[in-house]
Parts: C-alpha cells; structure tokens; sequence
C-alpha cells in the first residue's frame, strides 16, 4: 500500500509538471506527498497535472493533501497556518463563483478515487480530465 | 507537579486556543488565571477588543477538584448558542488536559487520548421500543472520529444521531472534534432539521473557526414514536438501512460536500422510515479502510457481508459482529484511524 510518485515535465501550452500517484494515498503518506509538491513548486514548477489513473485507493487525509497541494501551487503555506485557511476560502469563493483554479489538474482518476472526490465535494476544486494526452491538450 | 494551577501551562492554551484562530472581529477568546492574568488568546488591539477586561462570557477551567482558570470571550459570535456550547468544550479540554499533567500523565499524547475518550459518547439513552448501539476505538495516533446518540429537547423526544470524523490526524483533529462535537449538538437542538443543522454547523466552522481540516458528518433525529428518520449527510460514508423483511441492505444515498470547505453544504434531508425489525448502521471511514497485514483493505463488500451474516439479531450482534471482523481482518496490525460504529434497531413489537 505504498505510494510512487513519478514527475515528468511537459511542455503544453505552458509548461506542465505530470505527477503521477500509484499505490494508494492515505494518512500513512499524504504529508510526504504535500512536501513533494512543496518541493516542486520551490523548483518553480507553476502547473501540476496529477495524473491518478494508477492511484488504487484514497482515504480521507487524501482529500486534506489535495487540498494542501492546492493551496501550495498558489503559493500559499498549506493549512494549519494561519493564512492557509483564508486562502482556501479565496480559491472555494471563485469555485462558487465558477472560476475554477487550474493550477492544480486532475486525470485518470478511477471509481475508488473519484466516488471519494464526489462525496466530499472537493471535486468542485478541480478540472478534472479523463486521461494524461488529452489533459495536456486541453491545458 | 503539586500546584493544580500551574498545571494550565501556557504553551499548550495559546496553542489550542490558536488552532481554532477563531474570526476576531466576531469573536475574542483568552485564557486567565484565577486572579485575572492573561495566560493567552486574544490580546487587546484596542480596549473593547480585550475579552479578559471586558469577558461577555466566561467558563470555568477546573482541575483536581478546584477552578484553576476561565476561559473568557466576548464579540457578537457568543450570542450563538453554538458558539457557546464551543467554549464550553474549549473549558473542559483545557481542565481535561490540565487534570492528565496534574497527574504527570508520560506524554502530552496519552494526554490529548485521554481528553479525546472523554469527549466521544459512550453513553447512549435508553429509547423504549429501540436497541442503540457502539463501538469507538482510537488509532495509535490521535483520530478524529466522534458520535453522539441524545434526546433532544422536545416534546416528542425524538432521539438526536451524529456520527462525525475530522480529515486529518493528530492533536489538531482531536480538538477540533472536540469542537464541533457540542456545536452539531446544539445545532441539531436549535434547528428545524437536521439538513439546517449540518448547513449551520458549517456556517460557524467556516466564518468563526479557521482550522485547515475538514469533517464529514451525518446528523439525525429520530422520532422514535412513528420510526420517522431524517437525516442530512455532509460527505460521509451513506447510512446502511438493514430491512428487517429480510430484503437487501440498502445504502441511503445523497448528500452535500464536507464541513468547513464552501460556504454552502447543499444537503438535502433525507427522509427514511425504520419499520419494526430494520436496523440504521452509521460507520466511519477506518472500518472500511481498515488494513490487513497483506495490505489489503476491509472495503465496503466485506462490510455488507458481514453485516448480512449478523442480520436478524439485535443493534448490538450488528455492532459487534462488524468490531470482530474488522479486528480479526486487521490481525497483528494497529488500527492506522479511529473505528467507529452505530446501530441503531427497531425492535419488533
């Protein structure tokens, strides 16, 4: 129940940095995986496509590294701080406001992941794209 | 330590009282001592700004028997009732956690499980005609799961359900829990339905607490004179209705998004019956997440089959059939988040 993160950077129209997730993200990984993102962002990496199609599983604490991810790829600390948690409701406001953020993408996502997104609502958060090629064409 | 007093360390109340960071426009909050001195939380920025000279409310911190401090607040936030019922868990967490050094608990994390345990129900009422039934057990880190059965103040007595669990680990989902425990409590005695309830309880997490984490919860009341159950869901696992017909077990579907992300929850009212002879089973995400030492996870499928094999016998056997699978299913490996389950059966007449 491990998790492998491969990084791959792409050149679209802008540059894509692909990071896909296999294995399954739960609380035993999910703050490694916002360090990584962190890391690549200090790299200056600028758009993130997660690339779920080989993520087998996510439990809740998922959800909480999906949102920090976000919040990281805006340039914001994640949350726990202070100015984490009004950030976040910037980035729901302009949701509600149906601009939705693409800094952070999703693809591939299988039954498992998505059903766990759509529950919780936090799929409002994301353009999602049914797989890698046609994410990076339409990004 | 010999000294009741000297067990509200500083540290730990700027720390707790920053982890909730509530809106200081809406609401101010400090801690202080029984002479009055600030020990932390809001400091003044101006002189009505300051809830130690001016408190609007304040609650007693106790320990060893004895008041050791006051948490005190004031701003608009505090007419609230829910609010309240907040600052009242804030109280007894700090005088929880004051009571475990006094006792030189080894380690603030034995602490905070201890101050946690307490806070999650274990006491269900007794409702005539109906079998209510649980099972809580903490993960070796602190979880945030919480579940709470009561009669609510009315004239029917309907029964009020809530099972709960905050994203996240550690002591910040623990006190956040312990927050908004009595929040979704007093929200669920003060609402017109359950669906109102969830959609205030995430009003107050979202404009007044500014914590990172997220909370899925199902909230209920009862009528347990006509079976009439009418819940709302905010992105936790669906309810299992256990038919006492014999036919399948169905899932009650729908519901809005999770606590404290977006200013709305969109959750409609789900509006189900219990016949004489069907169960209600509420669970949490570390039952079907639950790892075996093979790596492979309890799931939903399994779940149902066993609460399939336990059909037929009282809340209870339910319960307890689940609790055994999911322990004999994990073996030698430590439960990775809170496990919780609760059933609750209409009894044939």
């Amino acid at each position: 129940m491990a998790l492998q993160t491969t990084v791959e950077r792409v050149a679209a129209r802008v540059p894509v940095t692909v990071m896909a997730l296999d294995g399954e993200l739960d609380a035993s990984n999910f703050e490694r995986l916002i360090e990584d993102v962190r890391g690549l962002y200090a790299a200056g990496d600028r758009t993130l496509l997660l690339d779920l199609s080989g993520l087998t599983f996510m439990a809740s604490s998922g959800l909480v590294a999906l949102h920090a991810i976000v919040l990281v790829m805006h340039g914001q600390r994640p949350p726990d701080l202070e100015g984490g948690w009004s950030a976040f409701h910037a980035l729901t406001d302009a949701v509600e406001g149906s601009e939705r953020q693409t800094e952070v993408q999703l693809c591939g996502a299988q039954a498992p992941v998505t059903r766990v997104l759509e529950r919780t609502g936090l799929d409002r958060l994301f353009v999602s794209h049914p797989d890698r090629a046609s994410a990076i064409a339409a990004i | 330590m010999t000294d009741p007093g000297a067990a509200l360390d500083p540290e730990r109340v700027e720390r707790i009282l920053a982890s909730f960071a509530p809106a200081r426009d809406r609401l101010q909050v400090a801690v202080i001592d029984t002479t009055g001195r600030p020990i932390g939380g809001s400091s003044a920025s101006g002189p009505g700004d300051d809830p130690a000279r001016e408190p609007k409310l304040v609650r007693d911190i106790t320990c060893a028997g004895g008041i050791v401090g006051h948490v005190v607040a004031s701003g608009p936030a505090i007419d609230d009732p829910a609010v309240v019922s907040a600052l009242d868990a804030v109280a007894a967490g700090l005088g929880e956690l004051a009571e475990a050094d006094y006792r030189s608990l080894a380690s603030e994390l034995a602490q905070a499980r201890l101050a946690q345990r307490s806070f999650v129900s274990l006491r269900a009422p007794a409702v005539p005609g109906y079998d209510l039934a649980s099972h809580y057990e903490a993960a070796r880190e602190i979880g945030g799961d919480f579940f709470e059965l009561f009669t609510v103040q009315h004239p029917r007595r309907p029964v009020g359900v809530v099972i709960a669990d905050v994203t996240g680990k550690g002591i910040g989902a623990g006190m956040l829990m312990a927050f908004a425990r009595p929040v979704i409590h007093a929200a669920l005695e003060n609402s017109p339905g359950p669906a109102e309830a969830l959609e205030r309880t995430n009003r107050i997490l979202v404009d007044e607490i500014r914590s990172g984490l997220f909370i899925t919860a199902i909230a209920g009341v009862l009528d347990p004179a006509t079976g009439r159950l009418r819940m709302a869901n905010a992105g936790h696992e669906p309810p299992l209705i256990v038919p006492g017909d014999g036919g399948p077990i169905g899932a009650v579907e729908g519901g809005g998004v999770l606590l404290g992300a977006f200013r709305t929850l969109d959750a409609p009212e789900l509006d189900v019956e219990l016949r004489p002879g069907d169960t209600l089973v509420l669970y949490t995400d570390g039952v079907t997440d639950a790892v075996a030492t093979s790596g492979e996870r309890f799931g939903e499928p399994r779940l149902l089959t066993t609460i399939a094999a336990a059909r037929g016998g009282s809340a209870h056997d339910i319960v307890a059939a689940v609790r055994d699978a999911v322990t004999v299913f994990r073996g030698s490996a430590s439960p990775a988040d809170d496990i919780t389950i609760v059933a609750i059966g209409r009894r044939r007449p």
